[in-house]
């Protein structure tokens, strides 16, 4: 059981993953992201090796749909995956096999999918879709990570009677670089998509800093210098 | 300031990064870790193209060392990076540019090299390094997981009088596939490499049903089934 955003930024071009889980360390199942050429994951019983080959098919240029049918033919197993892809035009296609476990589905459009399995039902996957929808113009981790908890506040994954916790979280985009704007992990941790939030508030006030200190290092200022600054601002 | 040893293992060829700083999310930043190519990383004041670039030069044959003399090229700022690089066969260069501040250095031991700036003291490397070759005969994340614990150990970032905790870090390890084999973070936590080894054991206890349950989706259990069981396990 997972759900999951994959979305791409119409204005940007940026392309990321908001995923959420009753497994552990999710953050290491999601690699598939690649700038400006796609991105997918593959869940439920997942095929490891479907995201890498998905990016190179992506970016030899073959659509979404093309892709998935790609790896439809190049696994015996294919009936238990989930899998979504969308190219770099923004194009989405996605898939939830009949042998994966609890209520499953996905809903794919222009620029997302959202996905998931053994949740507590559709309303879960449409509450992802509309909250990575209700802010168009916001930056593309913001609007993933609206997805994510409006799925988490829809009931997210297990069964009405049984709700199942998320135990790990994690929150990627790629703009135009080969190493990631955002790469954020709550790995281990009982209300993984809260302490999502958390981090992802951290790590925003130091965002830019960071970026700024490898770029300018000449004459940055000190991390200790920086948090006191904060702290004066806050 | 940050700690970081890259380590090889002898017998399997597996490569992995173990990390921790006290900046955040430092797994995130963590990208040139490549099955059967090698591992690069650029930290203190990092330039972020030099990683993924660097795996493309291992990629396409060249030396640890000359891939260090094409960063120096391409840099105006290498004065200002600490790198380490090691290929699939163990070779290493490692950099430590005179603008890294506090104490800094790097220290190559048997399939490893420690590097960190910021820190107490040449101790910390010392402590890395002998975490990383207590039990060499164990799967390298645990290694890696040891060897930041040494660092940490020996008195890790800060000045004797001021210690900088660890707020983030990350063990990576690639084995011969396109994704990683391990990959566990922490990214905001008052002890990150405490909070490691928690994330790191879990992990290991639910490492092969993870593989297994993909490889063999029809005759999966549920987890919730495995879950039970590891209980009754520890019970």
């Amino acid at each position: 059981m997972t759900y999951t955003i994959l979305g791409r930024c119409a204005r940007t071009g940026r392309l990321g993953i908001g995923i959420a889980t009753f497994s552990i360390t999710v953050g290491r199942y999601c690699h598939g992201v690649r700038a400006m050429t796609g991105v997918t994951v593959s869940q439920a019983f997942a095929n490891e090796t479907n995201n890498q080959l998905a990016l190179r098919l992506l970016a030899q240029g073959f659509t979404a749909g093309s892709v998935l049918s790609h790896l439809k033919s190049n696994d015996p197993d294919f009936e238990y995956r989930q899998i979504g892809v969308i190219d770099r035009s923004g194009t989405a296609a996605a898939y939830t096999g009949p042998g994966t476990r609890g209520w499953s589905g996905h809903l794919a459009a222009d620029n997302y999918v959202a996905c998931g399995n053994g949740l507590v039902g559709p309303g879960v996957v449409e509450a992802i879709a509309a909250g990575f929808k209700a802010k168009p113009d916001a930056d593309l981790e913001e609007r993933l990570l609206m997805g994510i908890e409006a799925g988490r506040d829809a009931g997210g994954q297990g069964t009405t009677a049984l709700h199942k916790p998320e135990r790990s979280s994690a929150l990627l985009v790629y703009s135009r670089y080969a190493y990631a704007d955002i790469d954020l992990r709550v790995d281990l941790h009982a209300t993984a998509v809260e302490e999502l939030r958390r981090v992802y508030g951290e790590y925003k006030r130091y965002e830019g800093y960071y970026a700024d200190r490898g770029r300018n290092p000449r004459g940055a200022m000190s991390q200790e210098a920086f948090m006191s600054k904060l702290q004066a601002a806050e | 300031m940050t700690f970081s040893l890259i380590g090889r293992c002898a017998r399997t060829g597996r490569l992995g990064l173990g990390i921790t700083t006290f900046s955040l999310a430092v797994g995130g930043r963590c990208e040139g870790v490549a099955a059967n190519i090698g591992v690069c990383k650029t930290q203190a004041f990092p330039n972020r193209t030099n990683d993924p670039l660097g795996i493309k030069l291992l990629a396409e044959g060249l030396l640890p060392a000359r891939v260090m003399e094409v960063f120096s090229a391409n840099d105006s700022e290498h004065a200002y990076r600490q790198i380490a690089i090691m290929d699939r066969d163990g070779r290493i260069a490692a950099h430590t540019g005179p603008g890294c501040r506090g104490w800094a250095g790097h220290k190559e031991g048997t399939d490893c090299v420690a590097f960190g700036n910021g820190l107490v003291g040449p101790q910390v490397l010392e402590g890395l390094i002998s975490g990383f070759l207590t039990r060499p005969e164990d799967p390298l994340e645990l290694r890696l997981m040891r060897a930041i614990e040494g660092g940490r150990d020996a008195g890790g970032q800060g000045t004797v009088d001021a210690h900088k905790p660890e707020r983030s870090a990350a063990i990576k390890v690639v084995d011969r596939l396109d994704y990683p084999d391990v990959d566990v973070r922490v990214d905001v936590h008052p002890t990150a490499v405490a909070e490691l080894r928690r994330v790191l054991e879990e992990f290991k206890l639910y490492e092969e049903f993870y593989r297994q349950r993909a490889l063999n989706p029809s005759q999966a259990i549920p987890q919730d089934v495995f879950v039970a069981n590891l209980k009754s396990r520890r019970a």
